[in-house]
């Protein structure tokens, strides 16, 4: 699905660059800390979206079989679209969270 | 326009059986009447059914059913000798109604069988229409 | 740019086996109206549908909108007389295939309905 793709870019530009300039100000605590979380972060949806990505091909190859008459198991595929559904929302909720952050960093007087 | 799928071909079918359940309790109910308004034993009344052309709105037409008539049926009736019945013959024969009790109920069990499938169709078929009015909710 | 969104693959297919659930529950009331009329045999969807559907499938065609793939309604060719006036059809089949239909249709409108929502969350940036 489009939209997917869309979203990915968001996850590794801009976290990176707040990564970037603190292990270099040798204050002492900022080093590897602070890289980590923000990492962790972009780490995060990257594999949130893998797994949505995942799970949306499952349900659609099991829809797919259930719909040409291929497969009887019915069940299986609607538990695969309920689980698509919910990694996406999950998904959708872990990148508003970041988004929200991001923002309130940036509100950050400093 | 038809919201629900078929309902026109399941509501002939609906009245048509209802009519014959009616008769049958009529046939039933007239078993004994040696004496009609007419004169004479009461005779089995007969639904006949028959085709209607239904038109689907693509085009293609369904068969569905409709009463065609509800006719006397004119089998004799069984002579029976009762020489103390007040409707008896000057040999003391009686002429009863033609009705068979156990035709009656076969036709009155086939009838409620055949309503309730009918009945059964209309139910799930506005099932679906409610189910089509869920969707992306 | 927006109808490109209602082009999944597996919307589609649903969309149009939905017209196919539809056509088949009036066929199987028409079976039921006339369990009794003489000579009557029972209707079902044409089998030429289903071979077609496969194919385009196959073919990875997968337009919902296409007038030229429409199910008909045909005579089953399959299904033996079972009174002797010729009439095909046997209640207890019509009203089990009733019942297989409308959870096909439940299941087609869930498909459908899983497919809007993904749309609507992606757009909205809602989760539902």
């Amino acid at each position: 699905m489009a939209s997917i793709n869309l979203i990915n870019p968001l996850s590794a530009a801009p976290l990176t660059r707040i990564d970037a300039p603190l292990p270099k100000t040798g204050v002492g605590f900022a080093g590897a800390p602070g890289a980590a979380p923000t990492e962790g972060f972009s780490k995060l949806l990257d594999n949130a979206v893998g797994t949505v990505e995942g799970k949306q091909v499952n349900a659609q190859d099991m829809t797919r079989k259930v719909l040409m008459g291929d497969s009887d198991q019915l069940h299986q595929s609607v538990i695969a679209m309920q689980e698509a559904s919910v990694a996406f929302s999950m998904m959708i909720e872990v990148r508003n969270k970041l988004v929200d952050s991001y923002q309130e960093l940036m509100r950050m007087q400093v | 326009m038809n919201l629900i799928a078929g309902i026109d071909v399941s509501a002939g079918a609906l009245n048509a059986q209802k009519t014959r359940l009616d008769i049958v309790a009529q046939n039933i109910a007239n078993a004994q009447t040696t004496r009609t308004a007419q004169g004479g034993p009461y005779q089995r009344q007969v639904v006949s059914f028959e085709t209607e052309l239904i038109r689907r709105a693509d085009g293609q037409s369904l068969q569905g059913v409709r009463v065609g008539g509800i006719t006397a049926d004119r089998t004799p009736g069984q002579q029976v000798y009762n020489p103390q019945h007040p409707d008896a013959g000057p040999d003391g024969l009686v002429t009863m109604p033609n009705v068979n009790l156990s035709f009656e109920m076969v036709d009155l069990i086939t009838a409620s069988r055949a309503y309730e499938a009918n009945l059964s169709v209309v139910k799930n078929a506005r099932q679906m229409a409610m189910k089509a009015l869920d969707i992306g909710k | 740019m927006i109808d490109p969104m209602f082009q999944t693959n597996n919307y589609q297919l649903a969309r149009k086996l939905l017209d196919v659930s539809v056509l088949r529950h009036e066929a199987i009331a028409t079976n039921i109206a006339n369990a009794e009329t003489p000579g009557f045999r029972r209707m079902d969807i044409a089998p030429d549908f289903a071979t077609q559907l496969k194919a385009r499938v196959a073919a990875g065609d997968f337009a919902a909108t296409s007038d030229t793939l429409q199910p008909r309604l045909a005579e089953d060719q399959t299904a033996r007389a079972v009174r002797p006036d010729g009439n095909s059809v046997e209640i207890e089949h019509e009203l089990v295939a009733m019942d297989r239909n409308a959870v096909e249709y439940d299941y087609l409108t869930d498909v459908v309905t899983y497919n809007l929502k993904q749309l609507k969350m992606a757009i909205t940036g809602k989760s539902l």
